[in-house]
């Protein structure tokens, strides 16, 4: 049963190399149980699962281009999401390392609750202005500045050389200085 | 932190999704890398070596020379062969540990090989020469390194590490087995050692800037 299914994997991918869009969402679709166990199992827990997940996903679709129809596509598959979850929880070791958590620094008031609005503006700002940057630049950003991956990692994930990771940043910046400036957030 | 729910990225990398080409198999790549150098290394063998002071240097030791080029090519094509393996996903740990059985043999026949000679006396050290070696070995991986890397990078590998570690012992073996041709002079245990140093600076530095590079590229 669990063979024909990841055949049936195998050939969806190899149409969606072909550039059949259903079938690669069908092959994406498909594959998210087997990723999220796997990388559940691997991480030891749920926290940061669907990071991994994503970055899976990512990265699948960055080296397609090396499946090669007709073999099997469990092994790819599951070095892909080993890999990255080997990389997430190198990340978490590094910044429990470097890092102290203090809950109260990210509150604004003492009371969490007064301070849900708060977020969710802005949660809601930022989604707006991350949305009007084009696809690239909308990768930097999140990579290196909201899951502050290294510019190497984020190079790794995103399939972006350094260079320009670094340019897509700061265009990014700056034209996210600009829509604050205008107010475009409101 | 959940930056995007998946199934918004799962419609961007939809939308996105260009047709692509499937790299050809491993094997396959590896190969054609290797009949590249194989036909370079054999013009400037044909026209440029002393192919008769070499079997001059092996006279009596005939089968000793065809072992030892039989190992060092078998680590050098095992090498590239594990290299391009292992850029993609999947890809069997054992291909780590393929080339090591024939670099053991090429080290313990050449070091046989050095013990006769210095049993017999006929041994002169001259560390200029094995400086030579070094720098022949060094340059010639060194212009290997790049086109290697350049057809590694077509896979994007996701672990670099391994990739480049393999690569590098591939191009210094294949380098050590191009200069068996030039070299001049029997081989010492000197001119073992440096031989060997000079493998081990091509690994390093492979494995060094090699894996940056393919990560970049990844």
């Amino acid at each position: 049963m669990e063979s024909a299914g990841v055949d049936r994997w195998g050939d969806l991918l190899a149409a969606a190399q072909t550039g059949d869009a259903a079938a690669y969402r069908r092959f994406l679709t498909e594959i998210l149980p087997f990723i999220r166990a796997l990388a559940s199992r691997r991480a030891g827990s749920d926290a940061g699962v669907d990071d991994i997940v994503q970055d899976t996903l990512i990265t699948v679709h960055r080296i397609r281009h090396t499946y090669q129809p007709g073999r099997p596509v469990k092994p790819w598959l599951a070095a892909i999401a080993t890999r990255r979850t080997i990389d997430a929880l190198r990340r978490q070791g590094r910044v429990a390392r470097r890092e102290v958590s203090d809950e109260l620094a990210y509150e604004t008031y003492a009371d969490p609750e007064a301070n849900k609005e708060e977020a969710e503006d802005s949660s809601r700002s930022l989604k707006r202005m991350t949305d009007d940057l084009s696809p690239g630049q909308k990768e930097a950003i999140i990579l290196v500045k909201l899951k502050q991956l290294s510019l190497a990692e984020a190079s790794a994930v995103s399939g972006q050389s350094v260079a320009a990771l670094k340019v897509n940043i700061h265009r990014a910046i700056k034209k996210m200085r600009a829509m604050l400036a205008k107010g475009t957030t409101e | 932190m959940t930056v995007r729910p998946v199934e918004g990225l799962i419609d961007e990398l939809v939308a996105e999704a260009k047709p692509v080409a499937p790299l050809a198999s491993p094997g396959r790549r590896a190969l054609l890398w290797l009949a590249a150098i194989g036909a370079l290394a054999g013009l400037a063998i044909y026209f440029f070596s002393d192919f008769d002071q070499l079997l001059l240097r092996y006279s009596g030791r005939e089968m000793v020379l065809a072992f030892e080029i039989t190992a060092m090519l078998a680590t050098g094509v095992l090498a590239n062969l594990g290299a391009f393996a292992s850029s993609i996903p999947g890809a069997s740990k054992r291909w780590l540990a393929a080339p090591l059985p024939s670099f053991a043999l090429w080290l313990i026949l050449s070091g046989i090989g050095c013990y006769n000679l210095a049993k017999t006396g006929s041994a002169e050290v001259e560390f200029g020469e094995s400086a030579e070696c070094l720098l022949f070995i060094v340059a010639a991986s060194a212009a290997l390194c790049v086109p290697l890397i350049w057809r590694l990078s077509r896979a994007r590998p996701i672990d670099p590490l391994p990739v480049a570690a393999l690569g590098g012992l591939g191009i210094a073996a294949l380098s050590a087995l191009i200069l068996m041709f030039f070299h001049p002079f029997t081989v010492t245990f000197l001119d073992l050692a440096v031989h060997l140093l000079a493998i081990m600076i091509v690994i390093a530095a492979m494995t060094l800037v090699g894996r940056r590079t393919l990560a970049g590229a990844a």
